[in-house]
């Protein structure tokens, strides 16, 4: 006879057992058990995906204009928060940069990163007003909190006997971040780049939710006025745009990004 | 005769005095160590492994400051006040030869230049065309100039040694100290190598310190070597008078 021994150790039982009521708290909480009322969601939803079709495509040029804005918005934000990131996360690194400055960069970076790019594009538009600066100046604080910090911990991984190679010859710290950090880092920076694009991408297409500019605004118009035919459109147009930019960031990143 | 060195001839390239280091608090690496590398000689650092060679070169470099004790280059103090005109001349080469993988031979040698290079020029990729040149004829020396515009991670272990070389030679060295000068690379190339930088010694009246392993090669190439054991030496003198015994003492 086979007797079945167990394996798993008895406070790694206990841990996946606390994990798994943990879950069914949560669940329970937030109402995932009552089925009545999944099934009147369901019901719901039916009635929604009916009313979308066919979708509206008279809101087309409207809609691409707003698309247009909302790609400037993600790219302008993005390629200025990259272009702020970058002196950043050379700061922020311990390896190349003295620690008082480290310290203070660090927390800069860490305030613009706990506020999504929403909140930050809330108080641009108090800040600059209705429109699409407002949007590109929120998605630029929140790639600023993202890629500082990325960078500077990627910058610290760049190999020490390159900057004790430097050092040795008498280079200065700009020097460092030039020639030894940069260059053994670029592949990986710019990979994290075109993901922040992407990110970016569909985070400025909800700014107009706030009046920060992009396809956005006319989301929750219709959303108010019921409009789920327009809606529609407007919906597919952002799927459409999120499909082309994932299969071309991954071309990217295949074709220039990963040799070497 | 290197530019701007003669006034100093007499001095010593490399004086140690009293060198005491330790990483983490009062557990010496590095315990009274004394040294004494005269112009135009090469000395040999040698020991087994964790005795502490690599961070006595990083000491002499003025990489780590010592807690106790001085290095002095051609009579400068070189973690006080060092002179910049004599700080880039210093030229280090650390184990695993720290080039950027992913630059050409030819810019690597110029790095080289940039403790001689202030300005924007460096900075936006613009070298002046002397020191390009410079480093491009230096490359020949070395017998590399077909692997100029190479990146450096597509060199062969050979050819980034003498990439290396050539980055510290850019920078008109009175002194390079290399850790594990030779140890990667097979004996004869290992012997080419270390034929050449004794060619380049004495022409230039340069000095040279090296962390390396090899009795045979010590004894043919090098002038003075010294023999640590946990940071202590227990051998300084002529490389001749080197044995296996000393060596077999300081492993045990
Ligand atoms: N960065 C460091 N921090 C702490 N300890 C170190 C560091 N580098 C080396 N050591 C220690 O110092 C001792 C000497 O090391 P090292 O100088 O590298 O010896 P060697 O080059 O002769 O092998 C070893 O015990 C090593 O563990
Ligand atoms: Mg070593």
């Amino acid at each position: 006879m086979r007797r079945s021994v167990l394996l798993i150790k008895k406070n790694e039982a206990l841990l996946w057992g606390a994990v798994a009521l943990l879950l069914i708290l949560a669940l329970r909480e937030v109402g995932l058990f009552e089925v009545d009322r999944l099934w009147r969601g369901l019901h719901n939803l039916a009635i929604f995906a009916k009313d979308t079709v066919p979708p509206d495509l008279d809101v087309l040029p409207l809609a691409g204009r707003a698309l247009w804005e909302t790609i400037e918005m993600a790219f302008a934000g993005t390629l200025l928060g990259f272009v702020v990131s970058l002196p950043m996360g050379m700061m922020g690194a311990r390896n190349i940069s003295p620690w008082p400055l480290v310290v203070g960069v660090r927390l800069l970076v860490a305030i613009a990163r706990t506020i999504p790019s929403l909140l930050w594009a809330v108080l641009f538009v108090i800040m600059v007003g209705l429109g699409p600066l407002a949007g590109t100046l929120g998605l630029a604080l929140y790639t600023v909190g993202y890629l500082g910090k990325i960078y500077a911990e990627l910058f610290e991984g760049v190999d020490p006997e390159v900057l004790e190679a430097l050092k040795g010859v008498g280079a200065s710290r700009l020097h460092l971040a030039r020639f030894a950090v940069w260059p053994e880092s670029a592949n990986a920076a710019l990979s994290q780049l075109l993901f922040m694009l992407e990110y970016n991408v569909r985070a400025s297409s909800i700014l107009g939710f706030a009046g920060a500019g992009g396809i956005g605004f006319y989301i929750s118009l219709y959303l108010q006025v019921l409009d789920y035919q327009r809606l529609a459109t407007l919906l597919l147009l952002i799927l459409g745009l999120t499909l082309t930019l994932d299969v071309a960031s991954a071309w990217l990143r295949e074709r220039y990004l990963l040799q070497g | 005769m290197l530019p701007g060195v003669s006034e100093v001839t007499d001095a010593l390239a490399v004086r140690a005095k009293g060198l005491r280091f330790a990483y983490r608090r009062n557990q010496w690496v590095i315990r009274d160590v004394d040294l004494q590398v005269p112009r135009g000689q090469i000395c040999a650092v040698l020991g087994p492994s964790g005795a502490g060679k690599s961070t006595l070169l990083r000491l002499l470099a003025g990489l780590l400051h010592p807690q106790q004790g001085i290095v002095e280059v051609l009579g400068a103090d070189i973690h006080n006040h060092l002179p910049a005109t004599i700080r880039r001349r210093i030229g280090y080469i650390p184990q695993q030869l720290g080039l950027i993988r992913s630059r050409t031979a030819l810019e690597n040698v110029l790095m080289g230049a940039l403790g001689r290079l202030g300005g924007l020029g460096p900075l936006l990729g613009l070298f002046p065309k002397e020191e390009v040149e410079r480093a491009r004829s230096l490359l020949s020396a070395l017998g590399i100039e077909d692997k100029a515009h190479e990146k450096a991670f597509r060199l062969s272990g050979g050819e980034r040694q003498r990439v290396a070389i050539g980055r510290a030679l850019m920078q008109e060295p009175l002194v390079i100290m290399a850790d594990e000068f030779v140890s990667d690379l097979d004996l004869p190339l290992a012997a080419e190598i270390l034929g050449k930088m004794r060619q380049l010694v004495h022409q230039k009246g340069l000095s040279l310190v090296v962390n390396m392993h090899e009795l045979p090669l010590v004894r043919e190439y090098v002038d003075i070597a010294i023999v640590l054991k946990q940071g202590q030496i227990i051998f300084s003198g002529p490389a001749q008078e080197l044995t296996w015994s000393l060596l077999e003492e300081a492993r045990r």
